[in-house]
């Protein structure tokens, strides 16, 4: 079994008497793309801050490359960071940004020119290479910065939410970008960011934290299909996962009472209760409540909102069982007309239970 | 910046701060042009009628100023002159430095502290007056008295604060996260202060080391209390132009007044474009 790269063990961090990190486990392996994904405040820039070396942890040790390294410097971990804020020096041309790590490790200035025109060749900002930040736009800047971390080879590149300032069309093409880098090299990176969908188009694993505490690390499908808790369900998916209270009854061949409406129970709610009676919370993604005309079998509701997406539109329907989102095709999204009466239905077979006190994904 | 129209009403008022300023200016240099005769001419001399620079020469060989029968000057102004500025360089150097390195320590080193920027102020709230004469016993006991080593001491601790407040506000708008890059770049701390803080505030240290400078340059008390014979400063000297033959040598006081003068207008010119803000722009998003 390989070494990882990286791994933190049981970090703990306080600051004051508010806690960042509360015992936080996490390892990338070599080659590997790691997403960690919160939400604001969640803990996610302090772990990359610990990771690299920028802040001691109160408890807990950092290991690189299978040694301690909780007290050493950034300097001497062989670390490459993109900061949030990107933090490009303001006085050096684009050249002198990307070229300072290898000047700083004595390189020859033959080495240097050549290595900053390959990386500035790669990110295609060759042209914007003599000129200060402050002229350059946010996305070239961002790519400078990419360029200052690129240019070493380093053990492992932490990047935090290194896409959040760029509009929505450069924040995609460069992600793709960065996925398709960091491939090429095979290199190993630790990427944060608050957003789900990106973390998903990136990562071949999602680190979830909340409150400074990880709450779940899979493979992104993984997490959409299985999270651990309504918490996570909740956070992963847009529109948010509709959570309803049940009531499982083994009567009749299995019977579900989804928030006063009655349906029929799949076979897997009868493994899952062991055919005994179960009161739990049923998790339908938008895609699992269906939408059909008024008459038709199910609950009667009413559109509350429709919003189209493009493809699909998100509606929201006013039911007993309180507003449930639902995701339909466009062309249907765009006939509801707020106030329009539907009927709805519950895919029951591909529902998530959890339980009522805990929120914890209930599993066979 | 915003810029307004010059209106008329404008312009008079620019013009008389103009010449509320610049009229002492213009009177000193006029009359250390002058010579011996027109020096308390009543009424008032305005342009010498004999422009000489008699005065200035007069500072470096005191018995010059005998060709126009005016004597009793004894001691020349060199020593004051090379007192000056050796006090004031290197207690201006030795302040700038502590300072640097202590608005580090305060702005990125201390975690909400409130009371240390305070304490390290609180040495200015003493009148100066209180606490000259214990120094002078002070500097007595450990023969600090009387010496460049001793003043440029004094000078250093009376103008640290100052040095250390000043650099501490150009140092808090220098983002962070730049000098973190430079340690993930590679380098120690000492070296990312060094060569990306240091940098970066280059127009505040100039600021700062030409306020420090002015400080040091002009200071009266300390240097008159804390010198007997062996160390002397140009404010000292300027009250030593009075003769018992003649009264006060208005026209050679003024010439050294003019020479004091002199460092202080070529610095703050060739400060002006170090001045200029926006060195931190484009640095980090905002």
């Amino acid at each position: 079994m390989t070494v990882p790269v990286l791994q933190l063990r049981a970090i703990t961090r306080t600051f004051g008497t508010l806690t960042a990190l509360d015992g936080v486990d996490l390892a990338l392996d070599e080659g590997a793309f790691v997403a960690l994904l919160g939400p604001a405040g969640a803990g996610k820039t302090t772990t990359l801050r610990i990771a690299s070396g920028l802040e001691t942890p109160d408890t807990g040790e950092v290991l690189i490359n299978g040694e301690d390294a909780t007290a050493l410097a950034p300097k001497d971990r062989d670390v490459a960071m993109i900061f949030d804020s990107l933090a490009l020096y303001p006085n050096k041309t684009g050249f002198e940004n990307i070229a300072n790590p290898l000047r700083i490790r004595g390189n020859s200035q033959d080495a240097i020119s050549e290595r900053v025109t390959e990386v500035a060749q790669t990110l295609k900002i060759g042209h914007i290479l003599a000129r200060k930040p402050r002229t350059m736009s946010g996305g070239e800047r961002q790519r400078i910065a990419l360029g200052r971390a690129l240019v070493r080879d380093p053990a492992f590149f932490l990047l935090d939410e290194p896409l959040s300032s760029l509009d929505a069309k450069l924040r995609v093409e460069l992600r793709a970008e960065l996925r398709r880098l960091q491939r090429e090299r095979g290199a190993s990176f630790l990427y944060a960011t608050p957003d789900y969908s990106e973390a998903m188009a990136v990562a071949d694993s999602v680190v979830l934290i909340f409150d400074g505490q990880v709450r779940q690390v899979a493979r992104p499908q993984v997490l959409y299909d299985r999270p651990a808790d309504t918490r996570v369900a909740r956070f992963v998916g847009a529109p948010e996962i509709n959570l309803v209270e049940a009531d499982y009854d083994p009567a009749d061949g299995g019977r579900l009472l989804l928030g006063g409406l009655m349906t029929q129970a799949s076979p897997a709610h009868h493994y899952l209760f062991n055919g005994t009676p179960h009161r739990f919370e049923a998790g339908f993604r938008p895609e699992q409540i269906l939408i059909a005309p008024p008459g038709t079998e199910g609950a009667n509701g009413k559109v509350l909102d429709s919003e189209p997406l493009g493809l699909k539109s998100a509606i929201t329907v006013e039911t007993s069982a309180g507003p449930l989102r639902a995701s339909v095709p466009e062309h249907i999204g765009a006939q509801l007309g707020i106030g329009a009466p539907v009927t709805v239905s519950f895919d029951v077979e591909h529902s998530l239970c959890f339980d009522p006190q805990a929120g914890t994904l209930l599993e066979r | 910046m915003n810029t307004r129209p010059l209106t008329p009403l404008l312009a008079l008022i620019l013009l008389v701060a103009l010449v509320v300023t610049l009229f002492p200016i213009f009177w000193i240099v006029m009359t250390a042009l002058k010579p011996p005769t027109d020096w308390n001419a009543a009424p008032a001399i305005w342009i010498p009628s004999e422009p000489t620079l008699i005065n200035f020469l007069t500072l470096f060989d005191p018995e010059a100023i005998g060709a126009f029968g005016v004597g009793g000057i004894s001691e020349s102004a060199t020593a004051a002159v090379f007192g000056s500025i050796l006090t004031s360089t290197c207690a201006t150097l030795i302040s700038v430095g502590i300072g640097f390195f202590a608005a580090i320590g305060l702005s990125r080193y201390t975690r909400v502290n409130r009371f240390t920027p305070l304490f390290i102020l609180s040495g200015r709230m003493f009148p100066p007056a209180a606490i000259a004469v214990p120094f002078v016993i002070i500097f007595s006991a450990i023969q600090l008295i009387d010496t460049y080593v001793g003043l440029i001491a004094i000078y250093v601790a009376i103008t640290l604060p100052f040095a250390t407040w000043m650099l501490k506000s150009f140092v808090d708008e220098v983002p962070r996260e730049v000098e973190e890059a430079a340690m993930i770049d590679g380098q120690s701390r000492l070296m990312a202060h060094l060569t990306v803080t240091a940098p970066l505030i280059k127009g505040g240290l100039f600021a700062t080391t030409l306020f420090i400078f002015i400080l040091n340059w002009s200071e009266f008390l300390f240097a008159l209390v804390l010198s007997y014979s062996n160390i002397e400063t140009i404010p000292i000297r300027l009250a030593k132009y009075v003769t018992a033959t003649a009264g006060t040598l208005f026209g050679v006081q003024a010439a050294l007044a003019v020479l004091a003068m002199a460092p202080l207008i070529v610095a703050g010119f060739l400060i002006q474009k170090h001045l200029a803000r926006g060195m931190t722009f484009g640095a980090v998003k905002r």
